[in-house]
């Protein structure tokens, strides 16, 4: 009996405090916009649990920006509010003018998570190819902390691998932990034990890290380190996490 | 002719797409850019200019810039053009849509 009650209480702390990794995330409508698919972009921001559809709040973000060929242009003022996964999230439909790989860059505000005691700041890009132009699609934006594309952040097939170089303050971060997940939006994977939600790849010497997807569908790679400063919260210096968010996907593979 | 149309009345091209084509449009001309999928500028090749209908109106040298500029009092643009440019080796187009056209025109 007493066995019961333990597995009873065990299941029960084990279903309240899932292992949940957060997602900055900006996902566009198509990574690859060719001449077909018209002259404009949809964006859909958020912050979430993307495997299971979980929103959170995403207040306004401290920044927004897009860079084209050298250029970074703030779009913080177009941003539209919109529910995304049933909370707080942004839209943005954005004009292509000329092709070329567009980099959205997202800097949220800093999120407060009791859970954690720590806030968390997740620098979100996302990478986006026009009309058949991939110039570009290595940029390096320059942000505090940020995934730097060693393949080709659009284009990929599924069980590619994606690589890339983590790196804070410009200078890779040697064995970075890397934390991937996958949108679950309409595929409805499941998976055997909720230790598979999130996987953890780690990072070379170099920063170098490399993850095969098994599946088509957008997938987030998360670089998670703590940052050499702190933010009040009651009173209180508490530690801030910042992570560095890259969103790809991957093609579904359409030979035999 | 919505864009749809035009794209059903262009050549393919999708064995070419090593060579990127792109043009942009104001009121008063086309203006043609030409570059392979490295980066480097086409330096020599043909531009055709057709029409929505894909009849060929005319057609003019790539400059050694990988550009090309083409009057728009010089074509009938009202269905649309389709600009398709051959280096040789590679050849790809792109489709000014008359919405195109309206849009830098402010109509």
């Amino acid at each position: 009996m007493k066995k019961h009650v333990l597995f009873a209480l065990l299941a029960s702390s084990v279903a309240v405090t899932p292992a949940l990794a957060h997602y900055g995330m900006i996902i566009p409508n198509d990574p690859m916009i060719s001449q077909e698919d018209g002259r404009s972009l949809s964006l859909t921001m958020s912050f979430s649990h993307p495997f299971e559809l979980d929103g959170m709040m995403l207040e306004k973000p401290v920044a927004f920006t897009v860079t084209h060929e050298g250029t970074t242009t703030e779009l913080l003022g177009s941003l539209q509010d919109a529910t995304v996964m049933e909370d707080q999230g942004f839209t943005l439909d954005y004009p292509l003018e000329r092709p070329g790989t567009y980099i959205f860059a997202m800097e949220p505000t800093p999120y407060w998570e009791p859970a954690e005691d720590a806030f968390i700041v997740h620098y979100t890009k996302t990478y986006v190819t026009a009309y058949g132009d991939d110039e570009g699609w290595d940029t390096e934006l320059g942000l505090k902390t940020e995934i730097v594309p060693l393949s080709k952040p659009f284009g990929l097939w599924e069980h590619n691998v994606f690589q890339g170089i983590v790196k804070m303050d410009g200078e890779p971060v040697p064995y970075a932990e890397v934390e991937v997940e996958f949108f679950n939006d309409g595929a409805g994977a499941t998976v055997p034990d909720e230790l598979m939600i999130t996987q953890t790849v780690k990072a070379d010497a170099d920063g170098v890290f490399t993850y095969a997807a098994p599946s088509d569908g957008w997938w987030g790679f998360a670089a998670l380190n703590t940052a050499d400063y702190t933010l009040p919260q009651d009173g209180e210096d508490k530690a801030v996490e910042l992570g560095a968010v890259i969103w790809v996907h991957f093609e579904e593979w359409t030979g035999q | 002719m919505g864009l749809a149309s035009l794209f059903a009345a262009a050549p393919l091209a999708a064995a070419a797409h090593q060579l990127v084509v792109f043009a942009s449009v104001d009121c008063e001309v086309v203006t043609v850019e030409a570059k392979f999928s490295n980066g480097r500028v086409a330096q020599t090749g043909e531009v055709r200019v057709l029409d929505g209908e894909n009849a060929l109106m005319t057609t003019l040298p790539l400059g050694s810039d990988g550009m090309a500029r083409v009057p728009l009092t010089s074509v009938d643009h009202s269905s649309g053009l389709v600009i398709e440019v051959d280096t040789g080796g590679h050849d790809n187009y792109w489709i000014v849509t008359p919405e195109d056209i309206a849009r830098k025109c402010g109509s």
